[in-house]
């Protein structure tokens, strides 16, 4: 028999009831598409987090207080202040400290509410920290200026409002303490993205003085720790975890990335278990349909083995049934995963949550395609349809002409 | 008898058919020998539960017997496998049943080509038998048509062009008229008498139809799994050389 013969027998099968191959198709279809969605959201996510750690340099350490800053519980925190810059200069290995105030706020920009950031840092530093940063208008605030701002892109130009923020016009912001501020805009920030949990582009940079005097705080937020090489990370993390203990927190872009990136491998198996079980159910469905069918079909059955059709050949016309079913359900759910795979990257905020989701167009994820994952997508529904289909085949092929012939 | 020295096209050697339902046995056939010279035309007759069908099907390859020896066309179907049997059947034998056993799905043409499919024959050339054997039926203008768009005897027209578009040298058909009424019956069995006689293919029929063992050259009476009576009407050679 030749192969096209044995699926234009199966489709002229699937055709003769419509409904039922449509029904079972939509099943397989939900299956595959649910895979690619999730897993090409997840991968997005994982990929859109290891850009933005890239632009940290693979040298530079995050040191923080244990405590996060914004906590008010009773346990005091270990307060980072200029000694603790001589400290871990100290450190061999070390190129350079920056100490930085943050603290989290809603800027109002011409009447919306963006969730944002304040950063105050010594801004001629700016550049050494975050590569390839730069002003799209203006300059950077002096030093001792703590009445003056450069903001990010998103801040100038927020998205969906006509609002248009220039140099030197005012920005109201509400701290997350409480209270409120005002600044003058020096500088405008080009649009840059973001780095580890925060958006550069929803950032407010002001100079050290002018954190501390809005913070009012004389202690410091955290610092980024320097390296001369990128090979001496660890051993700079090892000093300085030896040397405060349990009182800081010390990130490194690297494990940031390894350890999301492991958090995201786990979703990306939690989500394809997720598709997988309702290929399983579909499939499930493929078997029913599939007995139903041999049911149905038993005369004609009896009719193909009086015919001379071998056993084989009837389990390959099933069989073939059972293939198309799964191909065509898992061309369609690839299709429908692909679409559906934005839908859910719009939801799906990159960072520590930082704005609300949605906040903003550009802290979405692009899903990221894959050709394992497309492959994976358009032939696994195919082995689980035929792995579905084998059993109630087989029943077909084995049937004993002569009673197959006198079934009613 | 028959042609000297050729193989009959049917030989059966004491063929016995036991059915066991539970723990009873129901004996179907009781040594039945009967041999069937090529381009014969046989009736097989006899009351319900005579063991005409059964019969048939062992004869047909479709079942296996009990015990005892078939050989069709010489060969010894004990010795075949399920697919060899499958090959047999495919090679050497048609079917014609009475409620004609058409696939409703597909079309008249596509349903005489079916037999040709399994022996990976290309699509053109079976196209070209197919429409060969539904103009020899008379239903080429039909080809398009699926069998519940067809009349009873054209169903069974186009069944017995599925038979012979392999070209068989035996066609087995189980009360091939027997939801025919007597005007297509009529219709069916010349064509029937004319393939016969034309090509020499052999036809073993069961029947209940007295006009239908009419027409054929012998009859063979079974009652109770055994033959009862064989009778010629005609001799074979007169037509077969």
């Amino acid at each position: 028999m030749f192969v096209s013969d044995v699926f234009r027998l199966a489709i002229k099968a699937l055709l003769d009831r419509k409904m039922r191959s449509a029904l079972t198709i939509v099943g397989i279809m939900i299956g595959a598409a649910v895979i690619v969605a999730l897993i090409a959201s997840s991968n997005g996510l994982s990929a859109g987090i290891s850009a933005s750690m890239g632009k940290i340099g693979a040298n530079t350490l995050v040191v923080n207080s244990a405590s996060s800053s914004f906590s008010s519980g009773s346990r005091t925190q270990y307060q980072l202040s200029q000694n603790d810059v001589r400290i871990l200069t100290a450190i061999t290995g070390v190129a350079e400290v920056i100490p930085y105030y943050d603290t989290r706020a809603t800027v109002t920009v011409g009447g919306t509410a963006i969730e944002g950031e304040i950063e105050g840092i010594d801004l001629s530093k700016l550049s050494d920290l975050y590569k390839g940063i730069g002003l799209s208008d203006g300059a950077y605030p002096t030093q001792t200026d703590t009445t003056a701002a450069a903001i990010g892109s998103d801040l100038a130009a927020p998205t969906g409002s006509s609002v248009q923020i220039e140099v030197n016009q005012m920005v109201s912001v509400t701290l997350s303490g409480g209270g409120s501020l005002a600044f003058i805009v020096k500088g405008i920030l080009s649009p840059y993205g973001r780095v580890l949990f925060s958006n550069i582009d929803d950032t407010i940079f002001i100079s050290m003085q002018a954190g501390q005097l809005f913070l009012k705080t004389s202690y410091y937020s955290g610092f980024y720790v320097i390296t001369t090489t990128a090979d001496e990370v660890s051993s700079v993390q090892a000093a300085i975890e030896s040397q405060y203990g349990s009182n800081v927190r010390v990130m490194n872009a690297g494990s940031i990335v390894s350890s999301i990136q492991s958090v995201s491998s786990q979703m990306t198996v939690f989500l394809g278990a997720i598709g997988g079980i309702s290929l399983f159910v579909a499939a499930v469905g493929i078997t029913n349909t599939m007995f139903v069918s041999v049911m149905e079909r038993t005369r004609e059955i009896g009719v193909l083995k009086a015919l001379g059709y071998q056993s084989g050949q009837i389990l390959s016309i099933f069989l073939s049934e059972a293939v198309v079913t799964g191909a065509i359900g898992g061309l369609l759910g690839t299709i429908l995963g692909y679409f559906l795979s934005f839908l859910i990257g719009g939801m799906m905020p990159m960072g520590g949550g930082g704005g609300g989701p949605m906040s903003s167009g550009a802290s979405t994820t692009e899903p990221v395609f894959t050709a394992d994952l497309i492959l994976f997508a358009l032939l696994f529904p195919i082995a689980i349809s035929v792995l579905a289909g084998l059993y109630p085949a087989r029943r077909a092929s084995r049937m004993k002409a002569v009673v197959a012939l006198k079934y009613e | 008898m028959g042609l000297a020295g050729a193989v009959p096209s049917v030989e059966t050697t004491e063929v016995t058919k036991v059915y066991r339902v539970g723990h009873v046995d129901y004996p179907a056939l009781g040594g039945v020998s009967v041999k069937i010279e090529r381009g014969e035309l046989v009736s097989i007759v006899g009351p319900s539960g005579s063991g005409k069908s059964t019969l048939l099907n062992i004869i047909g390859t479709l079942d296996r017997p009990t015990a005892g020896r078939v050989r069709i066309d010489g060969i010894d179907l004990r010795k075949l496998s399920d697919d060899q049997l499958a090959k047999v059947r495919n090679r050497k034998i048609g079917f014609v049943y009475q409620s004609f056993n058409l696939i409703s799905r597909l079309t008249a043409i596509e349903n005489v080509e079916m037999p040709l499919i399994t022996r990976t024959m290309p699509r053109k050339i079976r196209r070209i038998k197919a429409i060969k054997l539904l103009s020899a039926v008379g239903l080429v203008q039909k080809a398009r048509k699926r069998p519940t768009e067809l009349s009873g005897g054209e169903q069974q027209r186009v069944a017995i062009a599925r038979a012979l578009v392999t070209e068989p040298a035996l066609v087995i058909a189980d009360e091939p008229t027997g939801n025919l009424d007597s005007k297509t019956t009529r219709e069916v069995l010349n064509y029937i008498t004319e393939v016969n006689k034309r090509i020499g293919t052999t036809f073993v029929i069961v029947t209940h139809n007295p006009e239908v063992s009419g027409a054929t050259h012998r009859v063979i009476v079974l009652k109770d799994g055994m033959v009862e009576k064989d009778q010629r009407f005609q001799r074979i050679d007169a037509f077969a050389s």
